[in-house]
C-alpha cells in the first residue's frame, strides 16, 4: 500500500504529493534518504530503507525533479518502479518553473496509479500460474489467495490484493523475491548492494552466490581457507613432540647459539641507548602541499594516444553532436565513457564493487540532461564524476581533532582514541605518529598498551613512549584489553593527561571471538574517537574489512546508539605511486572521513588528505 | 595692453588660418572625423558608468542544514513555502525584488539571491558564490541552537576568516530563525553563545602552526575576548519566522547594501 509519493525540486522546494494518501509518515524518511543516499553517491540502488518504510526514487536530470514513493517494507509492491515512470513522464508535460502548485496532476495521479495497480496484478497473475512454487508451500494455498485477488481487485485499488500478496510472498520467500530480482522492472538495475537492503533471506543470498559468482563474498571464502589453515595446522603438533632447529647446508652449526639477540638490558631499558626524539623537525600535518599543476591538455592527448583506432565515423558524429548539443543523454550513449571511466578507477586500485556503484551513480544522474553545446560527453561525464568523488572524500563532519581535544579537556576527562585494525597495517607505529604530532601542539599524551596478544607489542610502545618521553599504561601480555583500557583511562584522569591513545591487537574481520572482545573494549570505555588503519595497499578487501567491522560493532553493541567507525587512518601511502584507490574505497563504504594519512616511517610522516589531488590523480 | 593686442591679433591670424584649412578638406572627410570623435566619447563615458557601478546585488542565504534557509528564500520572493520543503541538493537562484515590495510603485532594483545548501558534503559550493557576494546572511536555528552551537559556529567561522569577505568586508546578518516557537533562544542569547564558540575556535585553531592554517585570516583582537564587534566587516543580529513570513529584518538589510 503506497505510504506516500512525493515530487520536489533537487534545490528542495517541494512540488506535488499526493493528497488521498493524506499519511503523516513517521520520522523523517525523506530527509534521510537525501542525506544517507543521494547526497553519499548511492543514487543507483534500487531502493532504500528507513524504519518500516521503503523508499524508490527516480530522477528527472533535465528538469532537476526527483520523484519519491513511499511503502511499508513488508509489502512488495511491483508496480511501483512503473508508477514512478509514468508519473515521470505525465509530470514533465506539465512542469513549468514558474508554477509552484499542481493541484490538477492529483487527478492524472489517480488514474496512473490504478493502471499500474492494475499491471501489477496482472504480472503477479501471470508469474502464479506460470512458475511452480517448488514445493515450499501447498498449491492449495496459492490458489486461496488467487480467488481472493479475483474478488478484491476492483475493490480499492488493490488493497486487499497487495495484503494477500504479502502473504503469498513471505510463504514463497526465497522463490518469489529471486523472481522480482530477476524480472524487475523498468528503472530498476539489479545490483548486490541494493538487495542486501532488503529483507534478508537465506535462500535468496545461497542463489546469488550461485549465480553471480563470489564477487563481494571474498570474506566467506577467506574464512573457509583461515578454517581449514587452522585445521591443518591442528593436525601437526601432535606427530613432533619437540621442535628441532633446522639445519641449513650453508649455515655453520656454531651459530645457533646465537640466535637469541635480546638485550640484557631489563624492562625501564638502559639510559645509554636512549636517544631522545624530541624534535625531528615538523610533522608533516603541519606542512600545506603543494598541488602541481597540470593542464587539462595533457589528460586529452593522453586519451587519444591510447585509443587511435577509435571509429571515425563515432569520432566525427561526437564531435558534430558536440558542437550541436545533442537533445537528451540515453543510457546508450553513457554507457562507452562510464565503462572507461570504471576501467580506469580499477586500475587505481579502487575496489570494483565501489566503482560499479559509482558509475551508476552518476549515470543516474546524467540520465536525461541536455548535452550542453561544445561539450563531448566524455568530458560531461569527467565533470560528473569529478564532482561526485569530491562529494564523497569531503569530510562530513569537522575532522578538527584539536578542537575535540579542548572540548573534552575543558570537561575535566581525558580523550580516547583507539585504533583497531586488521593484522599487520601499521597500527603502533601510526599511533606513535599521532602521539608526536599531538605533542608538537602542546597537549599531553599517554599510550595504552591493549595489545597484549602479540608478543613484543608491548616493548614496541615502550620504545616509542621511551624515545617520544610520554607515559605508557601497560599491564604486559595475557590480560583483557578492555579491562587494561579502562584502567588505563582512570590513570590519565588521574594524571591529567589530555589525550589516552589505545593500541589493540589487529584481526581479521572474520574471527568472531575477536571482534567481539573488540567491541567489548569500545563498548566497556566508549571512547571518544575509534579509528580504523587501513594500508593504501590494500584493494578489494578494503570493502569487506570495514563492512564487516562496522556490522559486528553495530550488532554486538549493548547500549542503543552503538558506535561505529569514526574515522580512518590511512597508513602505507608512500608505498604506492598513483593508485590512491583505497582511499576511496574506504570513504565510501564506511562514510567515515580519512583523518590521518601515513606516509613514511618516521615520526614526521602524518600527513592531512588532500582532496583535490587524490581526486586528480584518480582521473589522470 | 600692447601685448594683449598683440595676442590678439596672433590668436586671429591662427583662427584665419584654421578656418582656412578647414575649408580646404572634402566635407566628407570631416564629417566622418567629427562622428568618430563623437563616437569615441560617447564609448568612454558608458564604460566609465559601467565600471563605477560594478556592485554587484548578489546576496548569499548560508547556514547549516535544516535552519530553514530554502523557506525564507522562497518566503521572500513569493510570500509563501508552497507546501514546504526538504534538504536542498542545489542552490536556488534567483533575480526578483522581494514579495513584499510587488506593490510598491516604480522601478525597484532587484536582489540576486542565492540559498547555499548547508549539507557539509556540499560546502564547496559556497565557495563558489563567495566572491560575487554582497551580502551574506547567516541563518541559525533558534529552537535547536545548542545541539548545534558547535557546528554553526565553526560554520561561521570558516565564513568570516575567507580571503573574500575580509578583504572586501562584506557585511553579514546573523539571522535567529523559526523564532515563532515558543522554546526558541532570543539573539542575543544567541549571539553570545556564538561569540564564545567563535572564542574558543580562535584560540584552537591559532594552536596549530602557521602553515596549517585552514583559514586565510584569524578574526578578533589579540588578547581580547572576541566580540562582532571585532570583525572588519558589519556583522549584525536579526529574528525572523520562515513559516510565518516574518522576514522583515531580513529585508531591510538586504535593502541596506543593495538600494532599491
Amino acid at each position: 500500500m503506497l505510504e506516500q509519493l512525493l515530487i520536489f525540486t533537487r534545490g528542495g522546494l517541494i512540488l506535488w504529493t499526493c493528497k488521498e494518501i493524506g499519511n503523516a509518515l513517521k520520522g523523517s524518511p525523506i530527509d534521510t534518504l537525501i542525506r544517507s543516499c543521494l547526497l553519499e553517491e548511492r543514487s543507483g540502488e534500487v531502493s532504500f530503507n528507513y524504519g518500516a518504510y521503503t523508499l524508490k526514487w527516480t530522477f528527472h536530470n533535465d528538469l532537476g525533479l526527483v520523484f519519491v514513493a513511499v511503502y511499508q517494507r513488508i509489502l512488495q509492491l511491483l508496480y511501483v518502479d512503473d508508477l514512478l515512470c509514468m508519473v515521470k513522464e505525465s509530470f514533465s508535460e506539465v512542469y513549468d518553473p514558474k508554477v509552484m502548485s499542481y493541484d490538477e496532476f492529483d487527478e492524472r495521479f489517480r488514474q496512473l496509479r490504478m493502471e499500474a495497480e492494475a499491471r501489477g496484478e496482472e504480472m503477479r497473475k501471470v508469474k502464479v500460474k506460470v512458475k511452480p512454487l517448488n514445493g515450499v508451500k501447498k498449491q492449495g494455498k496459492v490458489l486461496k489467495p488467487e480467488g481472493g485477488n479475483k474478488k478484491e481487485s476492483d475493490g480499492d485499488g488493490g488493497d486487499g490484493g497487495d495484503e494477500v500478496k504479502g502473504n503469498v510472498s513471505s510463504l514463497t520467500n526465497g522463490n518469489h523475491k529471486m523472481e522480482d530480482d530477476d524480472d524487475c522492472v523498468v528503472n530498476g538495475k539489479e545490483n548486490s548492494g541494493g538487495d542486501d537492503n532488503n529483507v534478508g533471506v537465506d535462500v535468496s543470498k545461497l542463489a546469488k552466490l550461485r549465480s553471480k559468482g563470489v564477487r563481494g563474498r571474498g570474506g566467506l571464502r577467506k574464512a573457509e581457507s583461515v578454517g581449514s589453515n587452522k585445521g591443518s595446522s591442528k593436525v601437526e603438533p601432535p606427530k613432533k613432540a619437540t621442535k628441532k632447529n633446522r639445519v641449513w647446508d650453508d649455515a655453520a652449526p656454531k651459530q645457533q647459539e646465537k640466535l637469541d639477540f635480546t638485550d640484557s638490558v631489563d624492562e625501564n631499558g638502559g639510559n645509554d641507548s636512549v636517544e631522545v626524539a624530541a624534535d625531528q623537525g615538523e610533522s608533516m600535518m603541519d606542512k600545506e602541499e603543494v598541488l602541481s599543476s597540470e593542464s587539462e591538455s595533457d589528460d586529452d592527448e593522453q586519451r587519444s594516444d591510447e585509443k587511435p583506432e577509435a571509429k571515425k565515423k563515432g569520432w566525427f558524429s561526437s564531435v558534430f553532436q558536440s558542437i550541436t548539443g545533442k537533445a537528451n543523454l540515453e543510457r546508450t550513449d553513457l554507457e562507452p565513457a562510464l565503462k572507461a571511466l570504471k576501467e580506469r578507477l580499477m586500475t587505481k586500485n579502487v575496489a570494483e564493487e565501489i566503482a560499479e556503484k559509482l558509475c551508476e551513480s552518476v549515470e543516474a544522474s546524467l540520465e536525461g540532461k541536455k548535452l550542453a553545446s561544445f561539450t563531448r560527453i566524455s568530458s560531461t561525464v569527467q565533470g560528473a564524476m569529478e564532482e561526485a568523488l569530491i562529494r564523497i572524500l569531503t569530510p562530513r563532519r569537522s575532522i578538527d581533532i584539536m578542537r575535540d581535544v579542548h572540548a573534552a579537556k575543558e570537561q575535566r576527562r581525558p580523550y580516547v582514541v583507539v585504533f583497531v585494525g586488521v593484522n599487520g597495517v601499521g597500527k603502533s607505529t601510526n599511533l606513535a605518529k599521532v602521539a608526536y604530532w599531538l605533542q608538537q601542539h602542546k597537549v599531553s599524551v599517554m599510550m595504552a598498551a591493549c595489545d597484549t596478544f602479540r608478543s613484543g607489542a608491548v616493548e614496541q610502545l615502550r620504545t616509542h613512549a621511551r624515545r617520544l618521553q610520554i607515559p605508557i599504561f601497560e599491564k604486559g601480555y595475557e590480560k583483557d584489553p578492555a579491562v587494561v583500557a579502562k584502567e588505563a583511562i582512570q590513570e590519565a584522569t588521574r594524571n591529567g593527561s589530555d589525550v589516552v591513545l589505545v593500541d589493540t591487537a589487529g584481526r581479521m574481520q572474520d574471527n568472531e571471538p575477536l571482534m567481539r572482545a573488540l567491541s567489548k573494549l569500545i563498548n566497556l570505555n566508549k571512547p571518544d574517537l575509534v579509528l580504523f588503519v587501513g594500508e593504501a595497499l590494500v584493494g578489494n578487501d578494503a570493502v569487506d574489512q570495514l563492512s564487516k567491522f562496522n556490522q559486528k560493532l553495530s550488532d554486538l553493541s549493548t547500549s542503543g546508539n552503538s558506535r561505529l567507525i569514526d574515522g580512518i587512518l590511512l597508513t602505507k601511502f608512500d608505498t604506492i605511486d598513483d593508485k590512491v584507490g583505497a582511499a576511496l574505497s574506504m570513504v565510501y563504504i564506511s562514510g567515515a572521513p580519512v583523518m590521518f594519512v601515513g606516509c613514511g616511517q618516521s615520526y614526521t610522516d602524518l600527513k592531512q588528505l588532500n582532496v583535490k589531488a587524490i581526486v586528480k590523480t584518480l582521473l589522470k | 595692453m600692447e601685448k594683449l593686442e598683440d595676442l590678439k591679433i596672433v590668436a586671429e591670424q591662427w583662427w584665419n588660418q584654421g578656418i582656412e584649412y578647414l575649408q580646404k578638406i572634402p566635407p566628407n572627410q570631416l564629417y566622418a572625423a567629427i562622428g568618430v570623435l563623437l563616437f569615441t566619447t560617447v564609448l568612454l563615458l558608458l564604460s566609465f558608468r559601467l565600471v563605477r557601478r560594478t556592485k554587484s546585488n548578489t546576496v548569499l542565504l548560508s547556514g547549516l542544514t535544516g535552519s530553514g534557509k530554502t523557506v525564507l528564500f522562497y518566503q521572500l520572493r513569493d510570500g509563501s513555502s508552497h507546501q514546504g520543503t526538504v534538504t536542498s541538493m542545489e542552490p536556488n537562484e534567483g533575480t526578483f525584488i522581494f514579495h513584499t515590495e510587488n506593490s510598491k510603485k516604480g522601478k525597484i532594483k532587484p536582489v540576486h539571491l542565492v540559498d547555499v545548501p548547508g549539507h557539509s558534503r556540499l560546502r564547496p559550493k559556497l565557495e563558489e558564490f563567495l566572491p560575487q557576494a554582497a551580502a551574506i546572511v547567516f541563518v541559525v536555528d533558534a529552537l535547536e541552537f545548542l545541539p548545534n552551537c558547535r557546528a554553526a559556529s565553526e560554520y561561521l567561522y570558516d565564513i568570516l576568516t575567507n580571503a573574500n569577505v575580509v578583504k572586501k568586508k562584506i557585511p553579514v546578518l546573523l539571522c535567529c530563525n523559526k523564532t515563532d516557537k515558543l522554546t526558541a533562544h532570543t539573539k542575543e542569547f544567541i549571539r553570545k553563545q556564538m561569540e564564545k564558540e567563535i572564542e574558543k575556535l580562535r584560540a584552537s585553531r591559532s594552536a596549530v602552526s602557521t602553515a596549517d592554517i585552514a583559514n586565510d585570516f584569524t578574526i578578533g583582537i589579540e588578547g581580547e575576548v572576541f566580540s562582532f564587534s571585532h570583525c572588519g566587516n558589519k556583522v549584525t543580529v536579526a529574528e525572523a519566522s520562515g513559516l510565518n513570513g516574518e522576514t522583515v529584518q531580513i529585508q531591510d538589510f538586504i535593502r541596506e547594501y543593495i538600494k532599491p
